[in-house]
């Protein structure tokens, strides 16, 4: 008998022994007699594998239908016979139920900011750095140009871990680390966690994240940090952002500037970031000739950018972990 | 600093409105904001209180009647000086005052009010609020305010930057106006060299080891202390301060004029005109002006008459010789005192002063007999007295100006641009900076106020922040500087974004924790020495820590279902130096509850250790390549807790259930199973998108065969598995266990259903090469593992 005979057949005698069974048990016997180990189905794929290579194409293809459509049978017959199982296969008659309900995962909101920044910089030839969060008071503060006793320490209330050890106030430290362990020129960003002694609020926190960056070769002039930024400022917050650079005053660089971007809802200018030309005690400090080598660095917070794009009103959000808030983002 | 428009003009003349003032100093460096601007005050004029009557059913309340000229108004009033023929600020009904304060019609106590009298503090002038603001009795009432009080209060809040010491004063913010309008500044007050009436002499000792380099004294005598000139007062009172009296309100005035501290001893308070600078006692007592004492120790500079200390030097006078009501002759003190010490006394003491802020900074050495002079000059003319001693300048000072040059070529190569030489030239003018234009560039003489300026850059900034940062033009060149942008933790971001796909929230949680909690997870943690609060002392020594928090509050808060992770820096003391404190990136997730609800489609799935190792194994084969094994192993807060390894047995991770009673302790809400599992950061990175080798996709097709075995209920089906697989490492491909049924009856037993899949590289599989297989292992198995196959 041929094997286009045998599948006929099986299928015929399958359809009317099912149409005739009216018990669960007469329904087992027929899945053993048909789908079970030893079952015609599964002998006719045993046959199968003997058959020549040239014909197995045509009969693989014809004797998965043949299980699909004698398996789906037995299960709606088996579904008729037992009404209260199998109820969950009831569902996908019903095409207006919900999909399944999947966890809504997300990316901490500073995650995705400080990634964007990154890949800013990135796209005009940043790389990345990273150092420690617990430094020496050498690459936290005298390298950067502030001085023991210095006023300027005021800006930033530091933590200790003793006198002459704390919680770096800013990545800057790694700038340091950085022009340590290589020589110019040097296209970095820097980010991590900082740590300031301030009292908790809505608008401070103990700890932040800032992104900073250090470009220092032989020309790269104020000119061009201010290219750079607005490049960076019209990527972030769209482009015709208005912005602006005013003076200001850090010990690190000189001259200083803060840039301030225009909040159309607020109406008024809010500050985004500090920069400036590197201090050329900075590079002294870290064995570059300042004769030789110029550049700018900057720097900002990554939490006041998150919170001026989503409206956050509440920076202690970031680290509450609220999972309503998480899955928002 | 708070900056008093009309003081301002006693320096310079402008017609800046407060708030375009304000702008004009943000644009140069000072980030200014308006404190007080009359002119967007509505519905405020001058009033004449035509009567005041006793309300009838209030003792403290006057009912008034108020006029603006044209009409007149019922008005209830609770000041206690408010009176008949009073020029007042009166707020109609609809006028907003300071803080968003606005007025509308009132009763009070049963009679209608119609608007407000107004106190200074209402009006935002001074912290003034026991009574109403008094005018004076020339202003027209119906007058809109602002023509009346702006011109005396309006003022403006200047931040001034540490580097800018010059600025601190209304001098310093005047001569910045003259600067960015090209006016010139105005002398108010001309210092003439007063000649002594009389003949005391007061000796002053500075001590060698430096501390105060300028010391000048003089005394004065036949004083009449009493309150301050109205325009002494109200300029005071315009930048913020209190009037107290004549002889303090010159001395005040004269540190917010030029910015030169001052200070004023009653000279019948001190045991010898006598002035001797020194360094403290260890443990000296020292009573302050402010009420307090302070303890001080020997890096505190003091003054002292030979007896007693009487002020702490730079920062704060002393109680005991400080000017009274009956004050008839002072000792007056003008001098300069080093930074430093300043600013490690002032800290010591946390005690910051107007005075400590500006010799912190650095005061003017040239400003100090200027000062001097002024002082005897006001109080001559104020308070009616006569300088009476010589005047001692004791100075060890070197008094040369500064020279620094700036080079034509630095400027361009920093600043990126051509600034022409005439800009250059009038801007150092401006700021009172002396410069000859040599061949290259400028040679520049620093005035004795501008200690900032050290070198070129300084120059460099004064020239740019001057011309105006607008006016640089952006450059786009960096181009030609690109590099290669590489990213170390980019692997990482690619672990989380997988994560986060899977339904993970990535978390951020505080580094600072409480030590008791930290202690509990057994590792040696790193104290903070001054915290902010004792619940955050420690660093954190794990990731764990803050991920069972967040648990316990989303549990808490309705969200029992957790997926979470955090990748952040822990924190190990192993020493004492900073490099025996180990700094590690660390990466944890945290499950607990249900990844799926019970719905419609199907029952409820676990999110448990299963889910986690089924993450480890796929992240670590899809992002590293590494095929993982597991393997048992111990840790102190975890009931299981699993290794994970690679091929060649590093720890690349680990997986653990976190122990009911460790949850407890630390008190943390939790339903079902709280697992964990950690992810090597280094290994990841390392590894990340490790170079694929491609196999060939097996073409034949996969026989599958299903094993039943009875087994031993102790059995570890992971070993049974592993053992078939062991059996043939050619075809057969995997080895499933799909389903596990324990009889009620048979209790040590359990059967397991696996699923063998077969599959051949080169051929399709037949019978034969699959059976043979097939009975080696089960006859495997059942000797192995005490097993017995099963017929299904």
């Amino acid at each position: 008998m041929s094997l286009d005979n045998t599948i006929k057949e099986i299928q015929t005698s399958f359809h009317s022994d099912l149409s005739n069974c009216n018990t669960t048990t007469d329904l087992e016997n027929i899945r053993i007699t048909y789908l079970g180990r030893k079952g015609k189905i599964t002998i006719l794929f045993d046959d199968f594998v003997k058959l020549p290579g040239s014909e197995k194409p045509k009969y693989g293809k014809t004797l998965n239908v043949l299980k699909i459509e004698l398996t789906t049978a037995f299960n709606q017959k088996l579904n008729e016979l037992n009404p209260d199982k199998g109820g969950s296969n009831d569902s996908s008659a019903d095409f207006s139920l919900p999909g399944y309900d999947l966890p809504k995962g997300s990316l901490h909101p500073l995650e995705q900011i400080t990634s964007e920044i990154k890949s800013i910089f990135q796209s005009i030839g940043f790389s990345v750095a990273y150092g420690p969060e617990i430094d020496d008071d050498y690459h936290n503060f005298e390298a950067l140009n502030v001085p023991k006793h210095h006023p300027a320490r005021d800006m930033q209330d530091t933590f200790f871990i003793d006198p002459n050890t704390v919680l770096r106030t800013h990545t800057s430290n790694v700038q340091i680390h950085l022009m340590e362990n290589q020589d110019p020129p040097i296209r970095h960003i820097c980010c991590g966690r900082v740590f300031r002694n301030e009292a908790v609020s809505y608008k401070s926190f103990c700890l932040f994240n800032q992104v900073e960056g250090l470009v220092i070769n032989e020309s790269s002039s104020f000119a061009e940090m201010k290219g750079t930024l607005e490049y960076f400022v019209e990527e972030m917050f769209g482009k015709g952002t208005k912005m602006r650079f005013r003076p200001s005053y850090f010990p690190f660089t000189e001259p200083s500037a803060e840039v301030d971007i225009w909040n159309d809802k607020l109406n008024q200018w809010m500050e985004i970031l500090g920069c400036g030309m590197v201090n050329p005690n900075v590079l002294t400090n870290v064995g570059y000739d300042n004769k030789k080598y110029q550049g700018f660095a900057f720097g900002m917070g990554i939490e006041r950018i998150a919170m001026i794009k989503y409206g956050i009103k509440d920076i202690r959000l970031f680290y509450q972990n609220d999972k309503r808030f998480l899955e928002q983002f | 600093m708070k900056v008093s428009l009309s003081w301002l003009k006693r320096f310079v003349d402008f017609e800046y409105s407060s708030s375009e003032l304000a702008d004009k100093l943000t644009m140069q460096g000072f980030e200014s904001e308006v404190v007080t601007d009359f002119s967007a005050l509505d519905n405020i004029v001058v009033g004449e209180v035509k009567s005041a009557e006793k309300h009838a059913d209030a003792d403290k309340l006057k009912v008034c009647t108020v006029t603006d000229g044209k009409d007149s108004y019922n008005v209830v009033c609770g000041a206690p000086n408010v009176d008949k023929g009073q020029k007042i600020v009166f707020a109609k009904v609809g006028a907003i005052l300071a803080g968003d304060f606005k007025i509308g019609k009132a009763k009070i106590r049963g009679v209608e009010s119609f608007g407000m009298i107004c106190s200074e503090r209402e009006l935002g002038i001074s912290e003034e609020h026991d009574g109403i603001m008094v005018l004076d009795n020339s202003c027209e009432v119906g007058a809109k305010i602002d023509t009346i009080l702006g011109e005396t209060y309006d003022a403006i809040d200047v931040e001034v930057t540490p580097d800018k010491a010059f600025a601190l004063s209304h001098r310093g913010i005047a001569r910045e106006i003259a600067a960015m309008s090209g006016s010139k500044l105005k002398t108010p007050i001309e210092v003439s060299k007063i000649a002594s009436k009389g003949k005391d002499v007061v000796k002053i000792v500075l001590d060698k080891k430096g501390g105060c380099t300028r010391y000048i004294a003089g005394t004065m005598k036949n004083l009449t202390v009493g309150p301050s000139p109205k325009w002494l007062g109200d300029y005071l009172k315009s930048a913020g301060q209190k009037s107290i009296n004549n002889l303090v309100d010159i001395s005040n005035f004269m540190l917010l004029e030029i910015g030169h501290p001052t200070h004023v001893f009653d000279l019948s308070k001190l045991a010898k005109p006598t002035i001797e600078v020194k360094w403290a006692k260890k443990g000296e007592k020292f009573d302050a002006l402010d009420e307090e004492s302070y303890k001080l120790d020997t890096d505190h500079l003091v003054i002292t008459d030979s007896v007693n200390t009487i002020a702490l030097a730079g920062i704060i006078g002393g109680r005991d010789s400080a000017v009274s009501d009956s004050t008839t002759e002072v000792l007056i003190e003008s001098a300069y005192f080093d930074p430093v010490v300043i600013r490690k006394g002032s800290k010591k003491l946390n005690l910051l002063s107007e005075a400590s802020r500006r010799f912190e900074r650095g005061a003017d050495p040239e400003a100090t007999l200027e000062a001097f002079y002024m002082i005897v000059g006001l109080m001559t003319e104020i308070a009616g007295g006569t300088l009476e001693s010589l005047i001692t300048d004791e100075s060890t000072m070197d008094t040369t100006l500064h020279k620094v040059s700036l080079s034509e070529d630095k400027l361009l190569k920093y600043t990126g641009q051509e600034i022409d030489h005439k800009s250059v030239s009038s801007i150092l003018n401006g700021l009172y900076i002396d410069h000859d234009k040599s061949k290259t560039g400028w040679d520049c003489i620093i005035p004795s106020f501008r200690h900032d300026v050290k070198h070129e850059t300084d120059l460099i900034e004064e020239v740019l922040r001057c011309y105006g940062y607008e006016n640089i033009k952006s450059s786009y060149s960096f181009s030609s500087q690109m590099q290669y942008a590489n990213d170390e933790e980019q692997p990482l971001f690619e672990l989380k974004q997988y994560l986060s796909s899977l339904g993970f929230n990535q978390c951020y949680n505080n580094s600072l924790q409480d030590i008791e909690e930290v202690k509990a997870f057994g590792i040696n943690p790193v104290s903070v020495m001054n915290p902010s609060s004792e619940r955050m002392n420690t660093l954190r020594t794990t990731l764990h820590r803050g991920l069972l928090e967040n648990l316990d509050f989303n549990f808490k808060n309705g969200s029992a279902d957790t997926l979470i992770y955090e990748h952040g820096t822990v924190f190990e003391k192993k020493g004492d130096t900073l490099k025996d404190i180990d700094q590690v990136s660390n990466f944890s997730c945290l499950v607990h509850g249900n990844f799926y609800e019970k719905n419609v489609h199907f029952n409820d799935v676990e999110s448990n250790f299963f889910l986690l190792k089924g993450i480890a194994t796929n992240a670590f084969e899809t992002l590293t390549k590494a095929k993982v094994k597991f393997i048992k192993d111990e840790n102190s807060y975890c009931d299981v807790f699993y290794r994970i390894v690679d091929n060649k047995k590093n720890t690349v991770g680990s997986i653990g259930v976190i122990a009911n009673s460790f949850l407890d302790k630390l008190d943390i809400a939790h339903k079902t199973d709280v697992c964990v599992m950690d992810i090597n950061t280094t290994f990841f990175t390392e590894h990340f998108n490790h170079s694929v080798k491609v196999k060939d996709v097996i073409l034949y097709p996969a026989v599958n065969r299903d094993l039943n075995f009875k087994l031993d209920s102790t059995a570890n089906l992971g070993e049974v598995c592993s053992t078939m697989k062991s059996v043939n490492q050619s075809i057969l491909q995997d080895v499933w266990p799909v389903d596990i049924y324990q009889s009620k009856k048979e209790k040590d037993k359990k059967n397991v259903l696996f699923k063998l899949s077969f599959q051949n590289v080169k051929k399709t599989l037949e019978d034969n090469d699959v059976n043979s297989i097939i009975a080696e292992i089960i006859s495997i198995v059942t000797k192995k593992f005490n097993a017995k196959l099963r017929d299904n």
